[in-house]
């Protein structure tokens, strides 16, 4: 596959769907695909960083998440930093599990393409520190599971869209 | 121009939503036909991608105004943008 194509979902591959409820996996066990069930497991390796700056005469906040420009300071310095610059795990998901959809007649060896990922993987980062999901992936099946093909070179500071 | 890279949203300065970003084939910017400095085309959906480093807002407002579906590259380290998380924390 060329360079240019990685993140491509070529009409070649099968998407592979994911369920992130029990409600949403059972009704695909219902129709006759076989959810393969995986832990969501957040990545230490994913964050973002905020910051809470309070006004001293309003009492009200803004949440700050760069580094550049003095977004919310004013002539009169009434903005002060409540909450100083905190790096979390952005995502929250519904469940603690989730599964990938799999289709009954998957041969051993065939390429998909997975349109919502479960495992984290970096997909963006940004040179403040900040460090995004990558949302879909290819991946293989090899009969027991499916093998992420994940390409470092996805992880980018650009987004199209 | 504000970009919360956790919903994709952009907003002008003045917190007007601009629009969400969005692309069905996970294109980059690498894998795009250059037609110009500031333009890309796609070769899957022929959508010109449009750089937004040099835009100001009212630009990027036109533009989008005048079409809907224009795509737009945003990298999260340009001058003229500021990078946003409040949608996770339950804030615009």
């Amino acid at each position: 596959m060329p360079f240019w194509d990685r993140n491509k979902n070529s009409q070649e591959l099968r998407v592979i769907k994911t369920a992130r409820d029990k409600d949403s996996i059972n009704r695909a066990a219902k129709s006759g695909l076989n959810p393969l069930i995986k832990k969501v497991e957040p990545s230490d390796k994913i964050r973002s960083k905020y910051s809470v700056v309070q006004n001293k005469k309003t009492g009200e906040i803004e949440i700050v998440g760069d580094y550049r420009g003095g977004f919310y300071s004013d002539d009169n310095n009434n903005f002060e930093t409540v909450i100083d610059w905190t790096f979390y795990y952005p995502h929250s998901f519904k469940s603690p599990f989730a599964a990938y959809l799999i289709p009954k007649d998957i041969k051993i060896g065939e390429r998909v393409f997975i349109e919502d990922l479960i495992e984290d993987y970096i997909g963006a980062s940004w040179n403040q520190g900040d460090t995004y999901r990558l949302e879909s992936c290819e991946a293989i099946w090899n009969g027991t599971d499916l093998k992420i093909q994940y390409d470092p070179r996805a992880n980018r500071s650009d987004f199209i869209g | 121009m504000k970009f919360d890279p956790l919903t994709k949203d952009i907003y002008t300065d003045k917190d007007e939503f601009v629009k969400t970003m969005n692309c069905p084939y996970k294109m980059s910017w690498d894998n795009l036909e250059a037609t110009s400095s500031t333009l890309r085309k796609c070769a899957n959906c022929d959508h010109l991608i449009v750089e937004t480093e040099g835009l100001t807002d009212d630009d990027l407002l036109k533009i989008v105004i005048q079409n809907p579906d224009t795509c737009l590259k945003i990298d999260l380290n340009q001058l003229n943008i500021k990078i946003i998380s409040n949608a996770i924390l339950g804030q615009k």
